[in-house]
């Protein structure tokens, strides 16, 4: 009896420090993004002091012709560029999440990247030049692989309206198995074209390569897009983990959401592969430790899944760019050592919750 | 006095021969009913109906002569609360976040809780004796804080009409006596209740009707007094005269426990 007292009041208190905790993490991840950017800015092949950008940026010093080079060209673009491709993984895993009712879901888990990949690889290959109209035709089409995988992993792991672990699981592998090697596929078939490949052995290895301020601009677009379309998915993905019945009856149109969800989801791990392509698990643990600190409610969820991812991975990506410096490591290789033992951590620990 | 619900030669089928046939009741503003009929007999499947979640094959039901079908399912649910039997969520909501779900029919796309969602929460949970539990995560409470928790949700809804599905199941004796007063003060409250009852011992001077489902016949309508006669029960459950004694025994002795 005591015991279950005290067990009730941890559950309790850990209720109103989900609340207490929410109020100030925000402003928290606002702070270390910045921060983080600032950083990582004067990381590199050639280390640029953050004071030397601090006082260049109130004009009291100036930048030499290099510097300033390797500033705009070379790491603001890759830093926006990781930023970005965090946001969009994470908040894509969370929407996908709450749609397969299913903490295990993940754009990369469940095969959604690797139809973005195979898709973004047509794009590539179909128009070689990569323009500006080119990137956004393999955005286009990264985006429509992205949704047609995600909408057959739904149709084979779904029972009954739930999407049990191991069929999610299964079919997720088999689907991202199924599409990485139709990628290898066209590289096989097609050895002219240097520069497709080279592109699309960085993306199977989830490389943030050096993206253009054009790129940048679309995939900018493509993620505010998608974040914007979340907003008022997040508290409708609420009532849907009551279960299909309960939020039809509330009023809820389940079909129209779970479109809408695969639709945004697909828009927002479409933009983050065309800029960095197979990088896993990053939409698997951020929304999952968040929700360890704020409990599952997605509307408080979504800001600060779209922060942590963004911090999360230019945190992994400098560490990537600058660890065996001048020799990159893809930023992929880096989120699935660190990932997927943290992943197995919080399998071990939470497993009645995760897998109930 | 018009009718909250009609069931008007309410047909239904799941596609495999007929579930429901012909079924014509009224429940009135302050009606609290029990719905009773053996396993598989379609219980649920009336309740779906009375919620607007499933739509009848022929017939009509109609919340204040309008039918359900041509309503939305927002309006539906600002006057009619559906609780179910079971509720599974993969994440741990705490019982605020569980019951503020009930506002969802009375939000706006991009709206959130407003100073009157709240105050329809805390009513509900001061109501089902729940405030306390607040914070706490659903998964976590007990069978019968759970079913009060869930019908908090319900009453969130501000409903003029619960349906409740199977509300005594896997509750102790104690669980089921609260239950009874809940009902009871729901009932006060001036809400009507339309409840599935697996139990029949549990029906007597808690609800004042009862609707008898059965296989052959039409459904029977009356009070406890009426409705649970040997006769009745038997045909209405499928036992033999053999068992009849038995019956009624297990009964009385069930009746004679709750009081």
């Amino acid at each position: 009896m005591a015991h279950e007292i005290a067990g009730e009041r941890t559950s309790i208190a850990r209720g109103r420090a989900q609340e207490d905790r929410q109020r100030w993490l925000l402003p928290i991840l606002v702070v270390l993004l910045a921060l983080a950017m600032l950083v990582a800015l004067g990381m590199g092949a050639v280390p640029l002091p953050v004071r030397l950008l601090m006082e260049s940026a109130v004009g009291m010093r100036q930048l030499s012709d290099d510097q300033r080079t390797i500033l705009l060209a070379i790491r603001l673009p890759r830093i926006f560029a990781a930023a970005l491709v965090g946001s969009g993984l994470s908040v894509s895993g969370l929407l996908f999440q709450g749609l397969f009712r299913n903490p295990l879901a993940d754009p990369y888990v469940i095969g959604s990247s690797g139809g973005a990949v195979l898709g973004a690889s047509l794009g590539v290959f179909l128009v070689p030049a990569v323009s500006i109209a080119g990137f956004g035709t393999t955005a286009v089409l990264a985006f429509a692989g992205a949704m047609g995988s995600i909408m057959l992993v739904y149709w084979l792991a779904s029972v009954n309206g739930r999407t049990p672990v191991v069929a999610l699981l299964l079919a997720g592998f088999a689907v991202s198995t199924m599409l990485s090697y139709s990628s290898y596929f066209l590289e096989v078939l097609d050895h002219d074209f240097g520069q497709g490949m080279h592109i699309l052995s960085s993306w199977l290895h989830g490389t943030i390569a050096q993206p253009t301020w054009p790129q940048l601009v679309i995939v900018a677009g493509m993620l505010a897009l998608g974040l914007a379309g979340s907003v008022p998915l997040a508290r409708r993905l609420n009532t849907l983990a009551l279960g299909e019945e309960y939020a039809t009856h509330l009023g809820i149109s389940v079909q129209q959401t779970r479109i809408a969800v695969i639709v945004i989801g697909s828009l927002l791990t479409a933009s983050a592969v065309a800029l960095g392509g197979l990088i896993s698990f990053t939409g698997l643990i951020i929304p999952h430790i968040l929700r360890m600190m704020l409990g599952p409610d997605h509307v408080r969820l979504l800001p600060a899944t779209a922060l942590a991812g963004a911090l999360f991975l230019l945190v992994a990506d400098t560490t990537a760019r600058t660890v065996i410096a001048p020799a990159e490591l893809p930023v992929g290789v880096l989120t699935a050592f660190i990932g997927g033992p943290f992943f197995l951590y919080l399998l071990r620990k939470a497993r009645r919750e995760v897998l109930s | 006095m018009m009718p909250l619900l009609e069931f008007d030669r309410v047909g239904f089928d799941y596609g495999e021969g007929s579930l429901l046939n012909n079924i014509s009741a009224r429940i009135y503003e302050n009606d609290c009913i029990a719905l009773v009929g053996r396993n598989g007999i379609g219980k649920t499947t009336l309740l779906r109906l009375a919620a607007g979640i499933l739509a009848p094959n022929s017939g009509d039901v109609r919340l204040k002569r309008s039918a359900l079908r041509s309503l939305k399912r927002r309006e539906i649910a600002r006057s009619i609360a559906f609780v179910p039997q079971n509720v599974e969520i993969p994440f741990s909501f705490t019982v605020e976040q569980f019951v503020a779900q009930g506002r969802t029919p009375f939000l706006k796309m991009f709206g959130g809780l407003g100073s009157a969602d709240r105050e329809a929460m805390e009513r509900a949970m001061a109501l089902t004796d729940t405030s306390f539990l607040r914070s706490r995560a659903f998964n976590e409470l007990s069978g019968g804080e759970r079913q009060r928790v869930k019908i908090a949700l319900g009453l969130a809804q501000q409903p003029q009409l619960l349906l409740l599905d199977e509300p005594m199941q896997h509750l102790d004796i104690g669980r089921q006596f609260e239950m009874i007063d809940l009902i009871g003060t729901l009932h006060d409250e001036g809400i009507a209740i339309l409840a599935s009852m697996h139990d029949l011992s549990l029906i007597e001077g808690v609800f004042p009707s009862v609707w008898l489902l059965s296989q052959d016949e039409a459904m029977r309508q009356g009070s406890p007094r009426e409705m649970l006669q040997p006769k009745l029960l038997e045909s209405a459950f499928h036992c033999s005269l053999r068992h009849r004694h038995r019956l009624m025994e297990h009964i009385r002795n069930r009746m004679e426990q709750a009081i």
